[in-house]
């Protein structure tokens, strides 16, 4: 859990940080006839995006997450910023409640 | 209609929220299919960058179509009791012990993937039908 957990971070960071260098460095260059850091930066964040929707994706899977949560989840390495809210968001509302409920001695069924 | 016949259990899959994901699974699908294959087009046309979209876009679209066929798969095993329902966020509403009984046996059960347990599962199983049932007794009871 704790490594689906950190996966999913690491992703999300990373994720996030390409992409707001993309919005806010790439694009504004590619505008002023720059494109080269615009593309270069473009494919890089599409093959990130790609491995966070995987790690993402199995994380929900083991957090049990309804649909809702799993597509805000999995969008939100497309929107910039967007990653770093819902990391928090996610944090706070799935990841802890797991992770404090796993640790109750109370389990009644352990392999 | 001879009122001793069960409804079929996929009959959940027509209802208008369902048929509503299921369209948009299918112009998601396709919409992805459609913007691989334009890219394809523009990376044929000389535009070299698009040929790594090329290839991205249907694997979105598989992505896709995986997760559409998982929620399905989800929705029977709730309905059959082998899985917790996600939506009802039942252990806020419980006292402590049973919240946290209720949950391990959630996590225990998420931490070995697939229910190859059939014993496991069962207990699982048990274990959510049981939430359900005393989901509001605490109120009545004075438990709480």
């Amino acid at each position: 859990m704790e490594a689906a957990v950190l996966r999913y971070r690491v992703m999300a960071y990373v994720t996030g940080v390409v992409l707001v260098i993309l919005c806010f460095v790439g694009i504004p260059l590619q505008v002023a006839g720059y494109p080269t850091v615009a593309n270069d930066v473009g494919v890089v964040h599409g093959i990130l995006y790609i491995i966070y929707l995987v790690f993402a994706w199995m994380l929900s899977r083991r957090l049990r997450l309804a649909t809702k949560p799993t597509v805000i989840m999995l969008l939100a390495g497309t929107i910039p910023i967007m990653t770093f809210i819902v990391e928090r968001w996610v944090t706070r509302r799935f990841i802890n409640p797991a992770l404090t409920g796993q640790a109750q001695p109370t389990a009644p069924v352990g392999r | 209609m001879t009122g001793a016949q069960p409804r079929p259990r996929w009959l959940f899959l027509v209802s208008p929220r369902w048929l509503a994901w299921h369209a948009f699974a299918v112009a998601a699908a396709w919409g992805m299919l459609w913007l691989g294959d334009w890219q394809f087009h523009r990376a044929l046309a000389g535009n070299s960058l698009s040929w790594a979209y090329t290839f991205e876009w249907p694997l979105f679209a598989g992505f896709a179509v995986v997760f559409w066929a998982k929620t399905i798969r989800d929705e029977f095993r709730i309905r059959r009791g082998e899985m917790p329902d996600p939506r009802a966020a039942a252990t806020e509403d419980l006292p402590a012990g049973v919240a946290s009984a209720v949950q391990a046996a959630g996590s225990v059960q998420a931490a070995d993937g697939a229910d190859e347990d059939p014993e496991l599962s069962a207990y699982n199983a048990y274990l959510a039908r049981l939430n359900a049932e005393v989901k509001n007794h605490g109120r009545w009871h004075g438990l709480r």
